[in-house]
């Protein structure tokens, strides 16, 4: 099981090079001071929920980052540098370096993650005098999931790019569409198709618009796990005037994500397995 | 049978660049067989092909019966590769290097056998950041020979190493060779490639020029020995004319020089200037070096010769 082995030597290298260690502090410091937030701000009525919600809000924008960063390099790097002359002396096969290079780098941001939240539950518990376990998992394995998303295609772009740069750029390009600009989608539908900007409630089509960007399925599933837990919170159909329409289930932005994670690589493996190595 | 087996191996890039152009040759099992020409002569992009990393314009290379890219497993279940141009993971110990080829090929090979093997034993321990140039290949090479390899690709090996390092290279590949592996020796040093190899390819603008023993270039090429024999006083009467393979006689005051296309002319030359009444001093005998006709098969010194001859 050679991409186990490359994997392993991945995770090894984040280890070392602190670069899991970086993920953590930042998530930890991330999470614990946006939890706080609505206990400062007196508008909001300081319920830990609010306040693990605001976390989920800004995570959805800085995991990417976080996931892009740790993996965008993963081969275009080895690339550059020419170690790839040696891996592949050793494991030929194109698809099991892409498939090692993923699951390593994508274990370094779980854990990193993970252990970030992990850290940031004792200042929130303190704070709202308790933490609601499930509702908080279902947040961290959420959260586990959108850097995984986002470490396959930082991988994706990484295989296909031949040189850092042109990784670097892609990685920005799809940093900038997927987690910042993608709410001009829907919006800009919106505009278009009702003449005006969504005010109060909204169209189903918006809400899954909104939800195909991996940051946006990532806000969708939190909804519903949060309204799982307790039900006086909207769960992803709460802003919907009138019944739902069924494709707002959850199920549909879990495949959301998963496209999100598998098609970038897939493509990225399919443009890395035809190219030379000069 | 034959090791590796390279058939009208065209590599094209853009429209018009041509690494490798139409070139054909085989390695047989068991032998060193050097890879000769100047940088940027298409040697690597030839290696790339064995190796997969590049992909053919047209033509095929294949190892030990292997297509080099429908059976790249298969090639390097076989094959140690030593790349150029490589580097090492930073962070990793000489040790962890050499276990996670290991781990990838398989093979359960002592890391420390193999690292002493290559000498740097010492420095299993330590990161190849801090490694030196010569330590880097040293390590490479370690990591060539996991799980023993029935073919070694050694691309440019003595990059780095200093001449202790070059002599322990020359010591694995005849080794490997004498227990029945076959070396693929790249380099664009001559004296290297003389000092190891059975036999020679040269490659020269992406085309193979010849591939030979490197007797049998000294022979091809036919540039004789010239032998240069100092005498007390010139010969008065010096009868060479009959000598086969002696040409080019000249007398000065001091010397006799003479250039012996054959190997048995010598001892006659010098048989006959002592028969012509001189006291031999001294005698020198300068062959071709292989610099003159690896410059002879890749036109580099004769270049202006040639252009005159075209003008």
């Amino acid at each position: 099981m050679s991409w186990r082995v490359i994997a392993r030597r991945e995770y090894r290298d984040a280890v070392h090079s602190s670069l899991v260690w970086g993920v953590v502090a930042l998530v930890a410091a991330m999470v614990a001071v946006t939890s706080l937030v609505p206990l400062v701000v007196p508008q909001f009525d300081g319920d830990v929920l609010s306040g693990l919600g605001a976390a989920t809000e800004f995570a959805a924008m800085l995991v990417p980052v976080v996931a892009l960063v740790a993996a965008y390099l993963a081969i275009a790097g080895e690339r550059e540098s020419g170690s790839i002359r040696v891996l592949l002396g050793l494991e030929p096969r194109r698809g099991t370096v892409v498939l090692g290079k993923f699951v390593g780098r994508a274990a370094v941001v779980a854990v990193g993650l993970t252990v970030g939240f992990a850290l940031a539950a004792v200042p929130t518990a303190i704070a709202y005098g308790g933490l609601p376990v499930v509702a908080f998992a279902g947040i961290v394995a959420l959260t586990c999931a959108l850097g995984v998303a986002f470490v396959g295609l930082a991988v994706g772009i990484s295989a296909a790019a031949a040189t850092r740069g042109r990784a670097m750029t892609l990685g920005i390009g799809a940093y900038l569409a997927l987690a910042l600009l993608w709410d001009l989608v829907p919006q800009g539908a919106h505009l278009v198709a009702e003449g005006a900007a969504p005010a109060g409630s909204v169209p189903g089509w918006f809400v899954l618009l909104q939800g195909l960007s991996p940051s946006g399925a990532y806000s969708a599933l939190v909804q519903a796990a949060v309204h799982a837990t307790e039900p006086s919170y909207p769960g992803i159909a709460g802003a919907v005037a009138g019944s739902p329409p069924t494709y707002l289930h959850w199920t549909v932005f879990v495949a959301v994500l998963a496209l999100w994670t598998a098609l970038p690589l897939l493509a990225g493996y399919v443009t890395f397995s035809r190219s030379d190595l000069g | 049978m034959t090791a590796i087996d390279v058939q009208n191996l065209t590599k094209r890039y853009g429209d018009d660049v041509y690494a490798v152009d139409d070139v054909s040759f085989q390695v047989r099992e068991g032998e060193v067989f050097g890879f000769l020409g100047p940088n940027g002569a298409g040697k690597s992009t030839t290696i790339d092909v064995l190796m997969d990393y590049v992909r053919p314009t047209a033509g095929s290379a294949s190892v030990l019966g292997y297509d080099a890219q429908a059976s790249a497993p298969e090639v390097h279940d076989r094959v140690g590769i030593l790349p150029d141009g490589y580097s090492l993971y930073d962070r990793l110990t000489g040790r962890e290097h050499v276990e996670f080829a290991n781990d990838l090929k398989g093979a359960d090979e002592d890391p420390d056998a193999l690292l002493d093997r290559v000498g740097i034993l010492d420095a299993a321990d330590r990161t190849a950041g801090g490694y030196s140039k010569g330590m880097t290949q040293r390590l490479a090479l370690a990591m060539a020979l996991v799980g023993d390899p029935e073919v070694l690709v050694l691309d440019e090996p003595s990059s780095g190493l200093d001449p202790e390092g070059i002599r322990d290279l020359r010591t694995i590949a005849r080794d490997h060779a004498a227990d029945g592996g076959t070396v693929f020796f790249s380099s664009h040093v001559l004296s290297q490639v003389e000092a190891v190899c059975d036999r020679v390819g040269i490659l020269d603008d992406g085309r193979l020029v010849t591939v030979d023993t490197i007797d049998g270039l000294r022979d091809a090429v036919g540039t004789g020995a010239t032998v240069t024999v100092t005498v007390d006083a010139p010969p008065r009467d010096l009868a060479v004319d009959d000598v086969p393979g002696l040409v080019d006689v000249t007398v000065t005051d001091d010397a006799v020089v003479g250039t012996c296309v054959e190997p048995t002319a010598k001892l006659v030359f010098i048989d006959r200037v002592r028969d012509a009444g001189c006291t031999v001093l001294d005698v020198g005998i300068d062959d071709p070096s292989l610099e003159e006709l690896f410059a002879a098969y890749t036109h580099r010194d004769v270049g202006a010769t040639r252009r005159e001859v075209e003008a």
